[in-house]
């Protein structure tokens, strides 16, 4: 029986508030608790206004929309593939998009040309989205992710040696920003950057609902609806492209969070697809969001990447779904 | 009413050819029951009549047009068509796998219009499952599966339900009532049912004609009285049968 | 002071056994950029037998066509026993492996302990001019140091820049007694990393805080891209620091070698260039 709407909604919505405002006063410089009322007047501290307009700011951006696009492609991944197990990291989405992206960056292709940072993380996801959803064509959950893990380890090859190969000496240091992601020091430079990417993925893949309910049916039955299997694919996997590939592009591979946000909605939304879709962006954004203020306000001295905080978070909740699917299975 | 044709239809799949030059005709009104030995082409015939395989040669025509000339949505709103063992992939709801059968006629965005609830109401209510209408569909035996299947084929209200084995792994109570009510479909409201079974006192009972395929090759067509004869048992399934009894107590019986 | 007198009495007790054996070392070879950077000020061409490979591309400009005349070596010790020198200098990073396979070939080996202020670099120029046999440029060398350090001295302005040297997040700022502050001190300016030197939560928000005037950028990292480097690009900082951002040879600024005062001075004059640009006080 599923639960009623409106309360969750309401305590989605003003949590994800509080978590923005959180993201603007956590950081390195402590700000005084006031510093958001006072923001706009003649006489606010220039320092606290720099720091949360150019810096917090567009940072707090950037992790609702990368968290969003992560959530929305795993809502989608799992309904296409009818596998609660599914998530843009688990096919090797973002490490192909980690190619692309270190590809275009440490050639200097980004120097002449910025767009080509999020278009390479665009093609590297495609490419590997591709591979792993054709390799692992069929019924079982096995092969898909036989096929996920090979193209991961392949694409992670591809990008530690990209960086070895690369001119800078200090390129070897970049591989844990990429494997583990990171919203340090972004600027509204990579949100304009990115964001016509990651809401083109995010709109091309929110039309995917219908279609996906009908596959819960299986492809039989979905094509006897009407459904266009072939297009649907596509749909799916040029849209994870431009969302998890210009996400990857700007914050580098981030896992669980494909995986985590559609199981967290599915109590109070159900499991049809469709209905999983808009939630799962919602909590994506506001898991993400969450993990980024973790990394900011954990006491340690050098920041956490993002990758460590997710999975801390996602590794007792997939065992909490293991130990779920071993007394349910038979 | 509506009219199904086959015409000279082949199929291979893998090299191996499963059909052989069939040629078949239904119409609205009639239930047609689909027998043969494992391995057939019944399956392969009910999904090209369906229309969700082309065929090597041959074309299939729906009231007069060829199936390749309907889009996929027009097509879904006309025939329902179920797989053996259909299943839900999700636990969603028996009301929400219901409603699936509508989506030909549903936009990609927005939920259900209000009408449709009726339509989901009444085909749970034809099917006795509107005291069961929130439960999880996984949990749900196979007699009920079997009944929420069929009532999201009919939701859409189509004129043409093709289903493959719709009694297989049912108790004796659900089979007889699953074919009661295809029987139903095709006497009361005129729609075309075509259900591949191995029931083959079933099929006699209920089917108003039965297609023999045997090795892809159409054996037999003709109402089941007439058709379901010991040689054409033997024939087909090389077992030793023979019908006795007639009209709704008829049975096949093996030696 | 007592550090200092420990690494020249260290250095010293690894060349009294082949001070004594041998003369003048007729071929020397370097497998160590600062060291290199030596051999070019005090040797002629022809006494060098190989130099590390980082001294033809993260070298001083000033030796660069010398430095690519000669042939490189990736301090293995292969190369050294190819080569069969009079003497290997190398730095205090060799590996134990190669120090132990050198001495087990009888190749004397000299270790220059890095120089962190003046002092420094006279005593470790000494040493190395004192091994090779060239004493008397080794203080010519010195002699024209401690003149560009004077000059500096003499023309050091009342009001010093506050600079801070910072490549990117996660990179090392350079802080007190470092060669680095000794240089950008003669230079006139004032280094504001000083007091976060080791911090590794220094980041954006605190370099703001800090407000430097002018932002010193490792020049390996301005070549070429990364992740990494991409901070100091942040538009806050293309903002703020328009026309205050320099690059500087941080390999060149690692080595305690007479020319650093040559880089003080080079370095005086770009600051004094970002001033008159940004006309500040």
């Amino acid at each position: 029986m599923r639960r009623s709407w409106r309360r969750p909604v309401l305590f989605a919505v003003a949590g994800l508030l509080l978590l923005v405002v959180m993201s603007l006063l956590v950081g390195r410089v402590a700000l005084p608790a006031n510093t958001l009322m006072t923001l706009w007047r003649s006489d606010a501290d220039p320092l606290a206004v720099l720091i949360i307009t150019e810096l917090r700011l567009p940072r707090t951006v950037l992790a609702l929309l990368v968290g969003a696009a992560l959530g929305l492609s795993g809502a989608v991944l799992q309904g296409l593939t009818r596998n609660p197990l599914a998530e843009p990291g688990l096919l090797g989405v973002s490490s192909g998009a980690a190619l692309g992206a270190v590809i275009a960056i440490h050639t200097g292709l980004a120097l002449i040309w910025p767009l080509a940072t999020p278009l390479l993380g665009l093609a590297g996801a495609f490419g590997a989205a591709l591979l792993t959803l054709t390799l692992g064509r069929g019924e079982g959950v096995l092969v898909l992710i036989l096929a996920g893990s090979a193209v991961s380890g392949v694409m992670f090859a591809g990008t530690a040696l990209a960086l070895n190969l690369a001119p800078n000496p200090y390129a070897a240091y970049e591989i844990s920003m990429w494997l583990m992601g990171s919203l340090a020091d972004r600027s509204w430079d990579h949100v304009w950057l990115v964001a016509p990417f990651l809401l083109a993925g995010l709109l091309v893949l929110a039309g995917t609902g219908r279609a996906l309910d009908a596959l819960s049916l299986g492809e039989q039955q979905a094509t006897s609806l009407g459904i266009n299997l072939r297009s649907l694919r596509l749909q799916v996997l040029l849209g994870t492209a431009l969302a998890v590939g210009a996400a990857t592009a700007v914050a580098g591979a981030i896992g669980f969070i494909g995986l985590l946000a559609p199981h967290w909605v599915r109590p109070w939304v159900g499991h049809e697809p469709r209905r999983v879709l808009w939630p799962a962006t919602v909590a994506g954004a506001a898991l993400l969001l969450a993990a980024d203020i973790g990394t900011r306000l954990l006491p340690f001295a050098q920041e956490l990447k993002l990758g460590v905080l997710t999975v801390l978070v996602g590794t007792p909740f997939f065992v909490s779904l293991l130990l779920r699917l071993r007394r349910s299975a038979p | 009413m509506s009219l199904l044709q086959a015409q000279d239809v082949c199929v291979s799949l893998s090299g191996r050819p499963v059909l052989q030059t069939v040629s078949v005709a239904a119409h609205g009104g009639e239930f047609i029951a689909v027998i043969g030995p494992n391995g057939a082409g019944k399956s392969t015939l009910l999904t090209v009549l369906a229309g969700l395989l082309a065929p090597g040669r041959g074309t299939v025509h729906l009231d007069g047009r060829a199936l390749s000339g309907y889009a996929p949505r027009e097509l879904a709103r006309q025939r329902a068509y179920l797989p053996q063992n259909p299943r839900c992939d999700w636990p969603l709801p028996v009301e929400r796998v219901v409603a699936l059968g509508l989506t030909p006629g549903l936009p990609a965005f927005g939920g259900f219009p209000p009408a449709d609830q009726a339509r989901i109401d009444t085909a749970l209510q034809a099917c006795d499952l509107y005291s069961r209408r929130q439960q999880s569909v996984t949990t749900l035996s196979g007699g009920e599966l079997a009944r929420t299947m069929l009532a999201r084929a009919l939701v859409g209200d189509p004129a043409i339900l093709i289903v493959d084995e719709p009694i297989a792994g049912l108790d004796p109570r659900h089979a007889l009532d699953a074919m009661r009510r295809l029987a139903r479909l095709a006497h009361e409201e005129q729609r075309l049912v075509i259900a591949a079974v191995h029931d083959l006192t079933l099929a006699l009972r209920y089917a108003t004609r039965v297609w023999a395929l045997s090795d892809g090759c159409l054996l037999a067509d003709g109402p089941p009285a007439t058709t379901l004869t010991a040689e054409l048992l033997r024939e087909l399934f090389d077992v030793a049968a023979c019908v006795s009894g007639t009209g709704t107590s008829a049975y096949v019986d093996y030696a | 002071m007592i550090y200092r007198l420990w690494s020249v009495f260290c250095a010293g007790l690894l060349l009294v056994p082949q001070l004594s054996a041998a003369a003048t070392p007729q071929r020397v070879m370097s497998l160590n950029l600062c060291a290199d950077q030596l051999l070019l000020a005090l040797l002629p061409e022809q006494r060098i037998v190989s130099l590390s490979w980082l001294s033809q591309t993260e070298g001083d400009p000033y030796w660069l066509t010398t430095a690519q005349r000669l042939p490189a070596n990736h301090g293995t010790a292969e190369e050294v026993l190819a080569m069969q020198p009079d003497l290997v200098i190398a730095g205090a990073y060799t590996t134990s492996a190669t120090r132990r396979l050198l001495a087990r070939a009888g190749t004397p080996l000299l270790v220059l302990q890095p120089a962190q202020d003046w002092a420094g670099i006279r005593a470790v120029t000494r040493q190395v001019a004192a091994a090779v046999g060239e004493r008397a440029r080794g203080e010519q060398l010195l002699a024209q140091m401690d003149q560009t350090l004077l000059q500096l001295q003499q023309q050091s302005s009342p009001t010093p820049l506050r600079v801070i040297a910072w490549s990117g997040s996660g990179t090392d700022v350079p802080g007190r007694d470092t060669l680095f502050d000794a240089i950008l001190t003669a230079a006139g300016a004032v280094n504001v990393g000083a007091a976060v030197a080791g911090r590794a939560d220094f980041d954006l928000e605190r370099l703001l805080q800090l407000r430097p005037e002018v932002l010193l950028r490792g020049a390996a990292y301005a070549a070429t891209p990364s992740m990494r480097g991409e901070a100091v690009n942040h538009r806050v900082l293309r903002k703020l620091y328009a026309g205050a951002q320099l690059t500087y040879p941080e390999a060149v600024y690692g080595c305690g070698v007479p020319r650093a005062a040559q880089m003080a001075l080079q370095l005086r004059q770009q600051l004094l260039a970002v001033k008159t640009r940004s006309s500040l006080p």
